[in-house]
């Protein structure tokens, strides 16, 4: 440590956790964004689905990273206008969303594309959808700024939380399109095979989970805004 | 007046003068920090309302815990009709020692408040006096110093509910209100700039008396300065701690400035308000206080109404650790000099 000759104790101020938070959410949204990028060029353009999968190793990485540093800054001893472990709890489920987004980009790039035309164009609409479902995610996280901004005003709080339905709606209609979708993919059995069925379900499910883990944020931000 | 020459007199002045920088430099710098740490003013405007009203509050509002320092501890008057010199060689021996503290404690960090070491190293003064027989150790005002220990106790408290209380107020019928809480932040932003005067005019008139506190006493033994402090005593202290923040305060300012841009005006003005009204208070009732330590309260205070990001409570253990360490220190020390300034036949 630099030896100054400075006595302070406005060491009192604590960095805050909120604003790494919105950039970790923001992280989470990128993935998901070159997600449905590479899902639209999986079967036209595989070197491009495999650079975009490396990126989003990347991504993921920086989150990681973030993650860790919140954690590593809430120590015991640093009051939150939230209860700490809240927003902890809801840290994980928004550091899923790169995760699962990461598995379901390598999965594209381990198998060359052999399905129907209609089979790909419903998983590019549930990219599509999933890539909607974050964004109003991202949108929600960035309100918490406007909320700090208030100390949570009433007002303010009703806005951000009529969000949380919005996510909901929208992460059930991915369900409905997975559904659909694995219906679909059976229905195509003797052409696709079975490797092909497995691989298909496999990435379906992955694709739909992304949506999942955002409803789950969602949740749990709401939870941490509530019971603050 | 030839006396004023005395070699303990120029002591007492150049290490009175030496207290006062420290405070104006860390002390000061701190206070005035959160002013620029919210935008409110720019570190030249707030080296110019410092020094303005913390010269200010120090001449005209420094009396009375300069009195309290001076005489409200230690008989001074007692100890004086046996050998005005020995109130002075005390009084020297208690400013070095909580001058010695207090850069020790500047350089490694420690939270360490100014008004705690005057007050121990006085408090050693006493004791060694009391221990060497020239008063009894029931001479000692040990009431006075027990309202003053609790005012430490106290004054953070206060600071923190008083902002809770203004920082509850400003949120429910401003921040709650309105459709966009940036505008009121940049009306805040003037405000503030008249918390930060007060800010200043309260320091000086609690913190003064930790520099010039013991130079009066010392003066008013050897027959220098009669019953009311002469106002060239304060200016010394006002000057000394001016001089403080712009030597060396505006590097403060600047660490702290940075460090706490999480403190938007409304916050830092209702840290400020209240640490400047319960410091004043103090003044008002003779006590010397931390200023920077109710102000750790104030901003407690706004965070737990929920004004704040993230407050680091641990601060309150190491502020408390330093008030235990801070008194035995500088009262040891204090009599040890003292001690050592007869040896040499002072």
């Amino acid at each position: 440590m630099k030896r100054e000759y400075i006595r302070s104790v406005l060491n009192v101020f604590a960095r805050s956790p909120f604003k790494p938070l919105y950039l970790h959410a923001s992280k989470g949204v990128e993935t998901v964004r070159k997600l449905d990028q590479a899902v639209n060029a999986y079967c036209t353009n595989m070197p491009l689905v495999e650079e975009l999968s490396h990126e989003i190793d990347n991504i993921e990485h920086e989150a990681d990273i973030i993650k860790q540093t919140i954690r590593g800054q809430l120590s015991s001893s640093i009051m939150l206008p939230v209860n700490a472990e809240d927003l902890l709890n809801f840290l994980k489920p928004q550091d899923s969303i790169a995760d699962v987004a990461q598995e379901a980009a390598y999965m594209l790039t381990l198998r060359q594309c052999d399905m129907p035309e209609g089979i790909k164009d419903q998983i590019c609409q549930l990219s599509a959808e999933t890539l909607k479902t974050v964004e109003i995610y991202e949108t929600l996280v960035d309100s918490l700024s406007e909320l700090l901004e208030t100390s949570f005003s009433k007002r303010d709080v009703d806005e951000a939380l009529s969000l949380v339905p919005q996510i909901e709606e929208m992460e059930h209609i991915t369900d409905l399109i997975e559904k659909d979708l694995i219906k679909d993919i059976y229905a195509h059995e003797k052409e696709l095979g079975a490797v092909g069925v497995f691989y298909l379900i496999e990435l379906v499910r992955t694709i739909a989970d992304i949506a999942d883990k955002t409803e789950h944020a969602a949740d749990r931000l709401r939870t941490m805004i509530i019971r603050r | 007046m030839i006396d004023l020459f005395n070699p303990i007199v120029v002591l007492l002045v150049i290490a009175g003068l030496y207290m006062a920088w420290n405070i104006g430099a860390n002390d000061l710098a701190n206070a005035m920090g959160t002013s620029v740490g919210s935008g409110a003013l720019s570190i030249k405007q707030v080296i110019l309302v410092a020094g303005v009203f913390e010269f200010v509050g120090a001449v005209f509002f420094g009396k009375k815990v300069t009195s309290t320092i001076a005489k409200g501890i230690v008989p001074i008057d007692s100890i004086k009709l046996l050998d005005p010199n020995l109130v002075a060689v005390g009084m020297l021996a208690a400013i070095l020692a909580a001058g010695f503290w207090i850069t020790f404690a500047t350089f490694y960090n420690l939270p360490v408040s100014t008004t705690h070491s005057i007050v121990g190293s006085v408090l050693g003064f006493g004791l060694v006096s009391a221990y060497q027989g020239i008063i009894a150790y029931g001479d000692i005002n040990w009431v006075v110093l027990a309202k003053i220990v609790g005012s430490w106790l106290v004054s953070p408290i206060l600071g923190a509910v008083l902002a809770y209380i203004i920082f509850t107020i400003i949120r429910l019928t401003l921040l709650q209100k309105t459709d966009n809480p940036y505008n009121i932040e940049k009306k805040f932003v003037i405000l503030q700039i008249g918390t930060a005067c007060f800010i200043a005019f309260a320091h000086g008139s609690n913190d003064v008396a930790n520099a010039v506190g013991p130079l009066y006493a010392g003066l008013n033994a050897l027959g220098l300065a009669d019953l009311t402090i002469p106002i060239w005593v304060l200016m010394v202290g006002g000057v000394g701690m001016v001089i403080g923040l712009a030597t060396w305060g505006y590097r403060v300012i600047e660490t702290i400035g940075t460090k706490i841009t999480e403190l938007t005006p409304t916050r830092g003005f209702s840290a400020e308000l209240a640490t400047a009204s319960v410091v004043v208070l103090h003044s008002y009732s003779s006590l010397p206080i931390s200023t920077t330590h109710t102000l750790v309260g104030s901003v407690i205070g706004v965070g737990l109404a929920g004004g704040l990001a993230a407050v680091d409570l641990s601060v309150i253990g190491k502020i408390a650790m330093s008030w235990i360490i801070t008194v035995p220190i500088a009262a040891v020390t204090s009599a040890l000099i003292f001690l050592a300034l007869r040896g040499v036949g002072l």
